[in-house]
């Protein structure tokens, strides 16, 4: 009988009380109580690397498993992403991957559509044969009308790349919602491929604009790898500026806070460009020498050309002579006359052009104080150190300690233009690419292809494909799931001929994490099949699927991805540290049999063949298109492409492969070979202009073309032409304890923040009569379509949030988990998508005007 | 003999709250049971607010009023620093719970098998999950914890043990005695948290406090904790609590 506090005490009343409370007893316990537990049962412990499943970049792993059962997940120490640490959400995800409520079988649906679902279980046979049967039947009437819609992809070579090719499907992504805004005014204006970042080890001075430090990614990469060059930049004393209609994301590392009006980020970076010019704290020799600033301009607004060739004005000479011409040095202000036409420099214009943007015009516009703007500038030009170099690993390179952090500020009516002047702020300064300046692109400094497609987009005659590629309505087009909706709701609007049929849903969950949910809800109805691919029952599956695929979480093979902190590159594989629960699968081992049922497997031109250029093999690793491997093996062959000779039996020690250093002649634009590799930024958008003729001409409506501008130029956006009743805005923002639209379900994770709340300013609460914790009604207006839509959630008092915007977390709005009771709504149940309420690249805004009231008023 | 201490920087600290899930999964504490709890404060009237975050775990005193007040001996200090509970001998009386200035007890209401965020008993989930868990709840169970640790071989480590007794922050003994730092230590994305021997000259907790102010909480109240604060300053009364983390007990 084990003997414990209990039975003790219950046998003791006949030892006498006094010994009850003394420190006689323990002793004489203790050895009865160490003589039961003299042999302990022999235990294995493993450690086995893997990645996280939950977030965004795949953080490294180690899983510690005892006796074959996996009992914790801590960081990988080796991953630069994340140095042997993990965010709440990458601790939490054990209990996620034991979840008895995920979906253990396939599932076929046997209710109709459009409310929750009713499933029958089904053997993975039946279910990916009836997918592949839809696939098929697809596919011989047009390819296009089968649609993939990825949310976050763990294997772009195998979903995105082999499997959208093989198929010839409509690949739907996500970065509408994200930061493609951004990526398109960044591919554009100096060819990288990415949002702002600094370069944070040399840094000194930061603006930190609509970035959620504390909860959120920020550039590309994840929560983590940010967070971490932050706090230790700050160690070394660099100054922040917190630029943002609330200051919670900013935690304790602003300096300054600027709390700016919502959507009026254009007008901030054109007032800092104005300062900057007046000032004279501008880097001539970059924009001269790198950017099209000194490009003769003619009174149409498109450059002068002589036999095709751009012009400058020759300085010494003083006559105008091609942008190449040897020995050239180009003026970069002035006015001349070339061949009886009146021409300025592009940087005269600009420079004309943003002399109406002052600090007190722009304090009017963006609520911050003239004296601050003005204060930031000043810093700016006195931080930027124009003209200084300094040595990085032996290259001597220009040192513009000052840069900007921003992703997913990018999505919003301006956005696109508002990203492309904060861009252009750091051109002034000749910050970008140089030393602690401003960088895009983790990866390195390689020029994107959009740099020249984004410059030569030819908008073609309707019929247009499902998301107006190459339409008179969105000729830069970041592929708005959203807009397709609208577009599938009324086809014939927008010059769509063909609806699609079949949807494909992967690590996605549209109807809670795109915005607007209404749209979503209303186009689903319209695809005849939907298959999701989904560890869980998401909502959108609960509403539309007829088939659900079980993955699985970590129990699987997985990647490759990038583990880059944009100072170390390395790579990383998830690994399986479990067999696949219930029975779920690996999502590479669904698409290689849903592929071979399909009949895309094998072949030229089949699923295998891509996957060979996609994970970029080589021979004689190459694999054979006529079988099917395991997913182990192609991971083998991808390893031993990338020189690694143990194979993928590296990273099933290792975990991760740390490639080394990202050399200087990788990391700055200036150290590339040639500088910048070889392209001019775009200071002025030409071909901006040249869209916006021709799609005027093309009879688009205003809407569509008045933000294709070669200059960024600021305007009230759509939203303000809402009733003034509507008197507060809406933004929305991350959390840390959640990811997307996929965890607010995990108990682990809910326990910290169960509900939904709206953030408001507490002078504008009571001025509204609510109290603290009060339940209210959130009502946004479609400024063009006058509709309304509301929700009902208690209110969350803060002080660091502007009093005339209120600001709801993303992650609720869930209801299919059996964990998750009432939470609230999504915030994507407010925003409207479509005209007013996307930028001029078709990327989403989450901006809206909403008004807050108790009671049922309306 | 070590002198263990923690040092946390508040000039680091994000609020993530990651070191309490770490926490959680390591003790595999039950449900509203947060032994390392972090506070999320705003301070100030817009537009001037300040937001700022602190990290509380147990202050492992060397006045601790609970070992004082415990009637039966189970709370104790050990001579490494750590003020342990012996989960054997805790009648669960509360007392050290109403002692505690920080607040850092938890009693165990529930069981703690029934008290895991989901019903482990679900047969057809059972069906599978038993054969890889081993039946244990919660799935993630730390086989460390039901050992007895130090000299003393006393079971001190973990939580979720027995119904009716008080658990708290260990300072993760079972893995300090491993040569381990604490979970929350060990996890801190922005490497906040630090932990180790105040009698090494050397150790990181010992260069941080000889080199940087520093602070303790509730210093009036005399109770000695090894838990010091660096940067930032202690909450006052102009400190309000955002976001804060419903804890049932």
């Amino acid at each position: 009988m084990k003997i414990s506090r209990r039975t003790f005490v219950k046998g003791a009343a006949a030892a006498g009380g006094a010994a009850v409370a003394g420190r006689v007893i323990p002793r004489g316990l203790e050895t009865l109580v160490a003589a039961q537990r003299t042999t302990a049962p022999a235990v294995t412990e493993e450690w086995v690397p893997t990645t996280c499943w939950i977030g965004k970049q795949d953080c490294g792993m180690l899983a510690r498993r005892i006796n074959g059962r996996v009992v914790k997940l801590e960081g990988h120490p080796g991953n630069p992403l994340n140095r042997g640490t993990l965010c709440p959400k990458g601790v939490a995800q054990i209990i996620a991957v034991y979840d008895p409520h995920r979906v253990k079988a396939p599932l076929i649906r046997t209710n109709e559509k459009g409310i929750p679902g009713r499933w029958r279980q089904a053997t993975w046979d039946e279910a990916l044969d009836l997918v592949a049967r839809r696939i098929r039947e697809v596919r011989a009437k047009d390819p296009k009308l089968l649609v993939w819609q990825k949310g976050r992809s763990k294997g772009k070579a195998f979903y995105d790349e082999a499997f959208v090719k093989a198929s010839g499907a409509t690949k739907l992504h996500h970065g509408a919602f994200c930061s493609d805004a951004g990526y398109r005014a960044c591919e554009y204006t100096v060819g990288m491929s990415g949002v702002l970042h600094p370069d944070f080890r040399h840094t000194r001075y930061l603006l930190a604009w609509g970035w959620n430090a504390t909860n959120a990614g920020g550039n590309q990469l994840c929560w983590i790898t940010w967070p971490q060059q932050l706090v230790a930049a700050r160690e070394r004393g660099l100054k922040v500026v917190v630029i943002d209609p609330r200051l919670r994301g900013a935690g304790p590392f602003a300096d300054e806070w600027l709390p700016i009006r919502p959507g009026t980020d254009l007008a901030l970076a054109l007032a800092l460009c104005h300062e900057l010019i007046r000032q004279g704290t501008v880097d001539r020799d970059y924009l001269a020498r790198y950017t099209n600033a000194p490009y003769l301009v003619a009174e149409d607004g498109f450059f002068l050309r002589v036999n095709g060739k751009e012009q400058v004005w020759d300085a010494t000479q003083g006559t105008a002579r091609p942008v190449d011409a040897p020995g050239v040095t180009p003026a970069l202000e002035g006015a001349f006359t070339v061949g009886g036409r009146n021409v300025r420099t592009a940087f005269q214009v600009f420079r004309e052009h943003v002399a109406q943007y002052t600090p007190e015009w722009a304090a009017e516009v963006c609520g911050v104080p003239a004296e601050a703007i003005r204060r930031v500038a000043r810093e700016l030009g006195e931080e930027a150190r124009i003209g200084s170099s300094t040595v990085i690993d032996g290259v001597t390179l220009p040192y513009r300690p000052v840069a900007i952090m921003a992703y997913h500020v990018s999505q919003q009516e301006l956005g696109f233009q508002a990203v492309r002047a904060m861009l252009m702020v750091m051109m002034l300064l000749g910050a970008v690419g140089a030393v602690g300046g401003q960088r895009v692109d983790v990866g390195g400094w390689s020029v994107h292809e959009n740099f020249e497609k984004l410059d030569q987009i030819e908008i073609k005659d309707p019929p247009y494909n499902i998301y107006l590629k190459d339409s008179k309505y969105f000729p830069i087009n970041s592929n708005n799931s959203a807009v397709v909706a609208r577009v599938m709701l009324n086809p014939d609007k927008y010059g769509v001929k063909d609806r699609p049929e079949v949807l494909i849903v992967h690590m996605s969950n549209p109807l809670v994490a795109f915005a607007s949910q209404p749209d979503l809800i209303e186009s689903y109805k319209k695809f005849k099949f939907v298959a999701v691919i989904d560890p869980w029952l998401s909502e959108t599956a609960d509403y539309f699927a007829d088939v659900v695929l079980p993955a699985a979480t970590i129990e699987k093979y997985e990647g490759p991805s990038k583990a880059s902190d944009q100072y170390v590159d390395g790579v990383a594989l998830r690994l399986p540290a479990m067999k696949p629960l219930f029975q779920s699968r690996g999502d590479i081992d669904i698409y290689l049999d849903l592929c071979e049922k399909a009949g895309i497997l094998y072949g030229k031109g089949g699923y295998l063949d891509h996957l060979n250029q996609a994970l970029k093999l080589k021979a004689p690793y190459l694999l054979p298109l006529d079988r099917k491997p395991t997913v182990r093996s192609i991971f083998d062959r991808w390893a031993r492409s990338e020189g690694i000779s143990e194979g993928v039996a590296y990273f099933e020690k290792h975990g991760v492969k740390v490639k080394g250093p990202i050399p200087p002649e990788k990391a700055y634009g200036y150290a590339t070979h040639p500088p910048f590799g070889g392209v001019r930024h775009r200071l002025y958008g030409e071909a901006l202009l040249r869209y916006r003729q021709e799609m005027r001409q093309r009879g688009a409506a205003p809407l569509y073309w008045q933000d294709y501008t070669p200059l960024p130029t600021w305007r009230r956006p759509t939203m303000e032409e809402s009733p003034a009743r509507y008197d507060l805005y809406l933004i929305s923002y991350k959390m840390i304890e959640f990811k997307q639209s996929r965890s607010s379900f995990i108990p682990l994770l809910a326990e910290l923040a169960p509900k939904q709340r709206l953030d408001i300013n507490p002078q504008a609460a009571r001025q509204r009569g609510i109290r603290n914790g009060e339940e209210v009604w959130v009502e946004s207006h479609n400024a063009l379509t006058g509709e309304t839509r509301r929700v009902r959630v208690p209110v969350h008092y803060t002080e660091a949030i502007r009093p005339d915007t209120v600001g709801l977390p993303h992650h609720y709005g869930l209801w299919s988990h059996p964990g998750v009771r009432e939470q609230g709504p999504t915030a994507n149940a407010l925003y409207f998508t479509g005209e007013g309420y996307v930028a001029n690249t078709a990327d989403q805004s989450f901006h809206v005007k909403v008004r807050v009231y108790k009671g049922e008023e309306r | 003999m070590a002198r263990y201490a923690m040092v946390i920087d508040l000039d680091r600290c994000t609020g993530c709250r990651a070191c309490m899930e770490a926490c959680k999964v390591e003790n595999n504490t039950p449900q509203a049971h947060f032994w390392m709890y972090v506070f999320r404060f705003e301070e100030g009237e817009y537009p001037n607010t300040r937001v700022w975050f602190m990290p509380r775990p147990c202050m492992h005193c060397d006045n601790a009023p609970c070992i004082k007040v415990c009637p039966v001996g189970a709370r104790y200090k050990r001579p490494d620093g750590l003020v342990a509970t012996d989960f054997d001998r805790c009648i669960g009386c509360r007392y050290c719970e109403v002692a505690c200035p920080y607040g850092v007890n938890y009693f165990n209401w529930k069981k703690p098998e029934r008290n895991h965020y989901i019903d482990w008993t679900d047969r057809e989930a059972g069906a599978v999950l038993d054969p890889v868990t081993n039946g244990a709840v919660p799935p993630y169970k730390n086989p460390d914890l039901e050992k007895p640790y130090g000299p003393e071989r006393r079971r001190i480590a973990g939580g979720g043990h027995l119904k009716g007794v008080i658990e708290k922050c260990t300072f993760c003994v079972h893995r300090v005695e491993r040569g381990q730092q604490p979970a929350c230590v060990a996890n801190c994305p922005l490497y906040a948290l630090h932990f180790g021997d105040l009698d090494d000259p050397g150790s990181r907790v010992s260069q941080l406090l000889r080199r940087r102010p520093h602070f303790r909480l509730l210093e009036e109240a005399g109770t000695q904790p090894r838990v010091y604060y660096l940067g930032g300053k202690p909450p006052g009364e102009e400190s309000r609590q955002i976001e804060a983390v419903r804890a049932r007990v």
